[in-house]
């Protein structure tokens, strides 16, 4: 249990700075989700954070102390990486073990730890197996077994699901999301799939190009985004964003109305003819050509008949308009 | 399987039978004869058979030379092998992993290994001022010299297989550099490490001429030595000798013929990302 404090944060390969300066402060039991495009520099910090890539500069405090310079194993960390890291050629057993007989516990009690940890991860029938020969997710869970025995003030996720099937990648956030909720540990979690980030985060952090954009709840995020790239970025299918004359003419300089937000039928400001259509089954996605403002998507219900070529008239919902 | 792969297949076998097998049934044939008729040195049935009287005159030949032969050929093999496994997987693995300015200096330091040729005169004489000369661990030494260069070529190769994230998920764990090594990467390499062992082996057994440079003396021999026991300017026994070249045959063709597919498999390791 511990709070993380990222002071000052940068990063650099050579000339080139990869991270430009993180102020986060990741309260003691919170589920924290770094999320952003491929390149933002969110496994970065994460590594960091984890001690594995030394800090150019700026500080990093775990449960109050200063680990900046400290090595990984010190930090009272542990990490769950994307590819799992677990060791082939070793069973199920030792490799939850590994870092209690690195750190030459007893026999018994690492055993007790191991067979606990198995439990509680519904791992027991599997520990005298290899890896080779478990499944991708309970592979995962093998790797987050061996973060568990360690008992860690803090973990560390790696894109832990990107390598799991939609299915099993969904099972596996709920997963997680118990486990945190059992642990009461504070959890660091890189991902670029926003749905992950809204459905598992007490705390969603939106990096963008080595800077952070916004931190905030993820409701806060998809209601009072504090960009256009956090918009864009956080909602699926994205928020129709628009620039230059169009957003002038609403009296800013980007404007931005979410799918969902856009109703319809026979009346609006803006006329359009359905492009593409994408059946989601409680939800259709409809993409469509406006004379007005160019490309329009809008979300309607599954149910509502509509067919390529259809003409309608949408409009946005007051209220639910973004203007930056 | 079509016609032309079925004929193509057929003159590969006859070939290779040739190649392969015939020099090895001749040598068998001239094993089991008689003195005279081995000196005829025909590809005949030979007339009568002397298998166990040639095997034991070889093996007494010289006060029991050969088991001695055996003996320092076996420690050499061993000794050196095991430096070598040991020295090109570490080395292969901090070339691999570790990123430094020196890498390249270092790596063109192995690669001279393979493509300049050892000089006899000049290494007989640094052995002379280290009193390593005519010494077995000597012997193992130059061994491990001539080998380390292409152990680690193999080793760093199958290394770039290994993901990076088991090393630091060691780390993680709290693992020393040396026991990230020994306990996460070496017990990985087994492929490469059969590999290696076999094809060094057979070629440090195998070896003739450094043998001959740099280890003389009786007490000295190695296996492929002890065929000049049978041979001389004016009189040569050749059954002797082809039962002398059967004997110490055997050991390698064996080792091959048990571990030849991981051979293939540590040798093609690393090629093609798997």
């Amino acid at each position: 249990m511990a709070q993380v404090v990222l002071k000052n944060v940068t990063k650099s390969f050579g000339a080139v700075e990869v991270i430009k300066g993180i102020n986060l402060h990741i309260n003691d039991g919170e589920f924290c989700v770094f999320v952003g495009p491929s390149g933002c520099g969110k496994s970065t910090l994460l590594r960091m954070i984890s001690g594995l890539e030394d800090t150019t500069s700026g500080t990093i405090d775990i449960d109050g102390r200063d680990v900046t310079g400290e090595e990984p194993s010190k930090r009272g960390i542990a990490m769950v990486f994307q590819s799992y890291a677990l060791y082939p050629h070793l069973s199920v057993r030792d490799n939850i073990g590994f870092g209690l007989s690195l750190a030459k516990l007893p026999k018994a009690q690492i055993k007790a730890k191991v067979e606990e940890a198995a439990e509680k991860l519904q791992l027991t029938h599997l520990l005298d197996r290899k890896p080779k020969a478990l499944s991708g997710g309970q592979r995962q869970r093998v790797a987050i077994g061996r973060s568990i025995v360690r008992d860690p003030k803090v973990f560390l996720f790696d894109e832990p699901l990107s390598n799991l099937d939609a299915a099993l990648r969904s099972q596996m956030r709920m997963e997680l999301t118990d486990l945190h909720a059992e642990l009461g540990a504070t959890m660091i979690y890189v991902t670029h799939d926003q749905v992950e980030a809204m459905t598992m985060a007490d705390k969603i952090v939106v990096l963008n190009a080595g800077r952070i954009e916004q931190v905030g709840s993820p409701m806060e995020l998809y209601d009072h985004p504090a960009s256009p790239f956090v918009a864009g970025f956080i909602g699926s299918p994205k928020m129709n964003l628009y620039d230059g004359e169009i957003a002038r003419r609403m009296g800013c300089s980007t404007y931005g109305i979410r799918p969902e937000h856009i109703a319809l039928g026979t009346e609006g400001p803006w006329g359009g003819t359905v492009k593409h259509i994408e059946r989601l089954g409680a939800d259709t996605i409809v993409h469509m050509d406006s004379p007005e403002v160019g490309q329009l998507v809008a979300r309607i219900a599954g149910d509502r008949p509509v067919r390529i070529g259809d003409m309608f008239r949408a409009a946005p919902m007051t209220g639910k308009e973004h203007r930056f | 399987m079509t016609r032309r792969q079925f004929w193509t297949g057929i003159v590969a076998l006859a070939v290779s039978t040739v190649l392969f097998i015939i020099p090895f049934v001749f040598i068998a044939i001239i094993a089991v004869k008689d003195k005279r008729e081995a000196s005829r040195m025909g590809f005949d049935w030979p007339d009568s058979w002397h298998f166990w009287s040639n095997l034991v005159e070889v093996v007494e030949a010289r006060n029991y030379m050969l088991l001695l032969a055996y003996f320092n050929s076996t420690v050499i093999t061993v000794g050196a092998v095991t430096v070598l496994v040991v020295l090109g997987a570490m080395v292969g693995y901090v070339l691999q992993r570790r990123d430094s300015k020196w890498n390249s200096l270092i790596w063109a330091g192995v690669m001279s290994g393979l493509m300049i040729p050892p000089a006899v005169v000049p290494t007989i004489w640094v052995l002379q001022e280290l009193h390593l000369f005519k010494t077995i661990h000597g012997m193992i030494l130059i061994h491990v010299a001539y080998g380390l260069s292409f152990a680690i070529l193999l080793f760093r190769s199958f290394i770039s297989t290994i993901p990076r994230d088991l090393d630091e998920a060691a780390i993680i764990d709290g693992a020393k550099p040396l026991q990230i090594f020994f306990r996460v990467v070496l017990p990985l390499l087994r492929p490469v490490t059969v590999t290696v062992i076999v094809v060094q082996s057979i070629a440090i057994f195998n070896d003739f001429t450094n043998a001959l440079y740099y280890l003389p003396g009786r007490e000295n021999v190695t296996v492929q030595l002890t065929l000049f026991n049978f041979q001389s300017q004016f009189t040569s026994q050749m059954n002797l000798l082809f039962m002398n070249i059967l004997l110490i045959t055997i050991p390698p063709l064996i080792v091959y013929m048990f571990f030849n597919r991981q051979i293939v498999a540590g040798m093609t390791a690393g090629a093609v990302k798997g």
